[in-house]
């Protein structure tokens, strides 16, 4: 799977004939602290993306935490949730994105779930209330999130596209910003207020 | 029991004290009483206001109770999955099923965008707005939020909590009907009534639960003026029964609000007051009742004995000394009852002894006049009845007044002591010896048949024939004694006693021992009774009068004395000799104002003649009382003045036992008389025991020879030689010599051959009132006129 990851940009690159630049975003709360986790993807105005297969995604149980705490796929990817601790758990979500629980097991689950609808999966896990994970379905193929620096990076090719972020602490839904990518790097920074939920001590 | 006076001690000592007892009490009650409720009443308030906090903190853990059930069912797995659906049926109906788990009465579900998206109470309304939007907000800070909150008008305990998946998914608001149970829970533990009522927008109150009892629902929903006013406790009444109230607000929000009203009964409140009320009324009441008990057993304790010892005095009073005062105890009672013993023994000892002085001669000890008296009416009075004969004798002795002239009253004495030791030592116990006064005894033989009389008295009289040894000297006493006996002479005790008395001075005259009473003795007797009162009038009315006798001088024949004789003429008795009267007067000592008439009458003569140009002086006798007396020099001094007589037309005639008994005295009031001028005579010479020393030293110019020698000397040789010795001595001694008692021409020449200077007496003339005497005197000195000038 990692290396079908890899061979995408490579494809790509290969196949399209089209030139193409390299976005830069940084997404900063209102006091200019980076803000990592935040997903970043771009939706192109023309609406034309490459059919590519989603990549797949895992999302590890450890220590019981979801790790990592933010996961950007793109619709119809498969996310398996291998349990990495020595304890069950029993992963579910209500999200209207994706409703889905895998119940009580150990290990990796026999069956990915499958992200069939864009929009946030609020990931908990039934018998440890704390753990909260997230997957963020996107349409786009180009989304990623961002480094702790809070900073991160897309090679899109030339064209129009609406830039957005998404974080699972945010008040609201973060404006698109419009960017034309033309060969040259384009810069975008996202400035949100977080709304960080209270630290629920693990058991 | 008697009732106690109000004046009495005890009343008194009750009274006092049960008022100063009720007067604390009642302070105490009323300070109680006063102090008592206000800290009742604010203990109330206080219970009140704890009450308060006690119920807003029950409250408080109901709704996060509540609220911690509502969280742990909304992260219940199923209901989550089932709110998941987005089934309207599914999700009323996990609603309803989860609600009842924890008996909510109403479960309401928002989104996240608080749209109501259920609500079980109005399965038909959804899609509205969430009515509760505050407690929402107030969840999300939270995590769960809770509140008191009206829907439908009534009040519920609603608790918001968000629907985690894990991040909110939803709101579930769950409410519970606040009804009469909660109530009762909270005044199980807040000790208030509880009662829940609302108000709605237009004002109306209703009632939503309650823990009073029905009727008072009704009335407090009627009475709710309370939502006005200020904080703190209100005064409330309700069923008759006063309540403190708080009506803390639990909510005020869009449809109206809730208020909680919290009561607290006064009575219940009072109610460990008013039992401690109760049982300190009953303590003073129970202590009030023991002092009037205490203080009526003290009091009584102190004025029982008291009014015993008030009792006995009125006893003695009445002169019974038989009861005691008893001595109880320690204590000042016992005190004086003890003083009060003492006081009883001593009046008693001193009367008994004015009992003995009253009724014993306290020279010879024996019975005196007044307990004889007794004695005899005691032995009348059984006589009378026994019928047994009881006779009185009179004893006096013969040579007393002798003795006690001439040895004194000391030798008097011992004979009187002698003559009483041998008079009871020969009489029976049961008879009566007693000393009636002077040298007077009386016997009592309350069994005296005339044979014992005679036998006794015969003893009496030999007895008494033994003399008497004074100084060594043995004295002939002698007596007389007159018996008298009832029933023979008389049935009185008095006369009985009377008649003994005559008796004895019948024997006495006769010189014969003893005569037992005969009326014929009171002939002549008679006169000598109820004297002094007689005399005295006698005085007073001038009954009295003076009588002359004159005095012949041998040598010229002349008449220039005479000696005044008193002479009593009695208004029915007639003439009264002087014998019955004089020495009567001399015992009694009213001779002194005898005296002192016939002296004044006398001068006053004495001063008529004198005017007159008839030279006689006259002669005057006074007793030996007279002469020790004081005011006797200065009396007669005054009296010669006043009648303007010279000193030497009075003499004074005294008998030899007049200065024999206080011969000093006799002898400086002589003196004195003497120095005045005054004639100074001894009357009946020769019959007393004077000494011719005493006569030597007396200043007196004459001797008077008495009669009895006069009378015999004619046959009798030895009066004779008395006579003419006497006339001698006289003679030697430089004085006058007068012989009275001249009964014939044999005896005045008999005395004028013995050379007697004066002679007086019958023969001569008797003793004759004033104007007889002139007359006689006129007569004589005429006679000798006509036998001058034709000589016989």
């Amino acid at each position: 799977m990692r290396a079908a990851g890899w061979s995408l940009p490579v494809l790509a690159l290969l196949t399209a004939p089209a030139l193409a630049g390299k976005l830069s975003v940084t997404v900063t709360d209102s006091a200019g602290a980076p803000i990592p986790e935040a997903v970043v993807y771009a939706m192109p105005l023309s609406g034309r993306m490459p059919s590519t297969a989603p990549r797949a995604a895992v999302i590890d149980q450890i220590n019981k935490e979801f790790v990592p705490f933010v996961v950007p796929v793109q619709i119809g990817a498969a996310v398996t949730f291998p349990n990495k601790d020595n304890i069950r758990h029993h992963v579910y979500s209500f999200s209207p994105a994706k409703i889905f629980d895998l119940k009580l097991y150990s290990g990796v689950p026999a069956k990915p779930v499958i992200m069939e609808k864009a929009g946030p999966v609020a990931l908990g896990c039934n018998i440890h209330d704390w753990m909260v994970g997230y997957v963020y379905v996107v349409e786009s193929p180009w989304f990623t999130k961002t480094a702790k620096s809070g900073t991160a990076s897309l090679d899109l090719t030339d064209g129009e596209y609406d830039i957005r972020t998404w974080h699972p602490w945010q008040h609201a839904d973060v404006p698109a910003t419009r960017v034309k990518v033309n060969g040259a790097e384009v810069r975008v920074s996202f400035r949100i207020d977080l709304n960080p939920p209270p630290k629920v001590t693990a058991h | 029991m008697r009732l106690p006076r109000i004046h009495s001690l005890q009343a008194r000592m009750v009274v006092f004290f049960v008022i100063l007892l009720v007067s604390a009490q009642a302070v105490l009650v009323l300070l109680v009483n006063a102090s008592g409720e206000r800290i009742a009443k604010s203990r109330i308030a206080q219970e009140l206001m704890v009450g308060e906090r006690v119920f807003r903190r029950l409250i408080d853990q109901s709704n996060r109770r509540l609220g911690d059930a509502a969280r742990i069912l909304a992260a219940d797995f199923g209901f989550r999955s089932a709110i998941a659906t987005r089934d309207y049926g599914t999700i009323l109906s996990v609603l309803g099923n989860h609600g009842d788990r924890i008996e909510a009465n109403v479960v309401m579900l928002a989104d996240l965008d608080r749209v109501l998206l259920a609500d079980t109470l109005h399965p038909d309304r959804h899609s509205a707005v969430f009515p509760f939007p505050a407690l929402i907000d107030a969840a999300q800070r939270e995590r769960q939020a809770t509140a008191i909150v009206l829907i439908d008008g009534k009040p519920y305990q609603v608790v918001v909590v968000p629907v985690l998946a894990p991040v909110p998914i939803a709101w579930v608001a769950m409410g519970f009907a606040i009804d009469d149970r909660v109530a009762l829970d909270l005044q199980a533990v807040a000790g208030l009534q509880v009662s829940f009522l609302s108000q709605d927008k237009a004002g109306r109150w209703s009632l939503h639960a309650s823990t009073l009892p029905a009727a008072l629902r009704a009335e407090l929903l009627t009475a709710s003026g309370f939502a006005a006013g200020p904080d703190g406790p209100k005064f409330l009444e309700l069923g008759g029964e006063a309540y403190e109230m708080l009506t803390p607000v639990l909510s005020d929000g869009r449809d109206g609000r809730v208020v909680a009203v919290l009561q607290r009964s006064l009575r219940e409140g009072l109610e460990p007051f008013n039992r401690l009320r109760a049982i300190l009324l009953a303590l003073a009441l129970i202590s009030i009742g023991s002092s009037v008990v205490g203080s009526v057993l003290i009091a009584r304790g102190i004025s029982r004995p008291v009014n015993r010892l008030a009792a006995i005095s009125r006893n003695i009073r009445d002169g019974d000394y038989s009861q005691r005062a008893d001595v109880e105890g320690q204590d000042e009672i016992g005190d004086l009852a003890a003083s009060f013993n003492h006081m009883l023994d001593g009046i008693s000892t001193r009367e008994a002894e004015i009992l003995r002085l009253a009724y014993e001669d306290t020279l010879t000890a024996l019975p005196n006049r007044a307990m004889f008296h007794d004695r005899l009416r005691q032995a009348v009075l059984t006589a009378r009845r026994t019928g047994e004969p009881v006779s009185v004798m009179m004893l006096d002795l013969d040579r007393f007044k002798v003795v006690n002239d001439s040895l004194g009253h000391a030798a008097g004495d011992q004979v009187l002591r002698e003559v009483a030791s041998r008079l009871r030592g020969l009489l029976r116990d049961s008879d009566t010896v007693a000393r009636l006064g002077g040298d007077e005894f009386a016997i009592l033989l309350p069994t005296g048949t005339p044979e014992r009389v005679t036998m006794v008295a015969q003893r009496i009289l030999r007895v008494l024939e033994a003399p008497i040894v004074l100084e060594g000297q043995p004295v002939d006493i002698g007596g007389s004694l007159g018996v008298a006996s009832f029933p023979l002479h008389d049935d009185d005790s008095d006369m009985l006693l009377r008649h003994a008395d005559v008796a004895m001075y019948e024997a006495k005259r006769g010189n014969t021992g003893f005569a037992i009473y005969d009326p014929r003795y009171e002939e002549g007797r008679q006169t000598h009774l109820s004297l002094l009162g007689e005399l005295r009038r006698a005085v007073e009315n001038d009954e009295l009068s003076l009588y002359y006798q004159p005095k012949i001088d041998l040598k010229t024949g002349a008449i220039r004395r005479v000696e005044a004789l008193v002479r009593w003429i009695h208004p029915t008795r007639g003439f009264v000799p002087p014998i019955e009267f004089i020495p009567f007067a001399e015992q009694t000592g009213y001779i002194k104002r005898v005296t002192a008439w016939v002296v004044e009458r006398a001068v006053q003569q004495a001063g008529i003649w004198h005017r007159d140009g008839l030279d006689i002086a006259i002669s005057v006798n006074i007793s030996t009382r007279d002469l020790m007396s004081n005011e006797l020099v200065e009396w007669v001094t005054d009296l010669l003045a006043r009648h303007a007589v010279p000193a030497e037309q009075l003499c004074l005639e005294i008998t030899e036992s007049g200065f024999m008994e206080d011969p000093a005295r006799a002898l400086e009031t002589l003196g004195r008389l003497h120095g005045l001028g005054l004639r100074l005579s001894v009357d009946d010479f020769g019959t007393g025991y004077s000494s011719l020393v005493y006569l030597k030293k007396l200043p007196v110019q004459e001797l008077k020879i008495d009669r009895s020698f006069v009378m015999n000397m004619v046959d009798d040789e030895d009066d004779a030689t008395i006579v003419r010795s006497t006339i001698e001595l006289g003679h030697n001694m430089g004085l006058e010599v007068v012989a009275e008692g001249v009964e014939d021409l044999a005896a005045l020449e008999f005395l004028r051959r013995l050379d007697c200077d004066q002679v007086q007496g019958y023969y001569i003339s008797k003793p004759l009132p004033t104007a007889q005497f002139e007359a006689w005197l006129e007569a004589r000195r005429q006679a000798e006129r006509t036998e001058a000038t034709t000589p016989a």
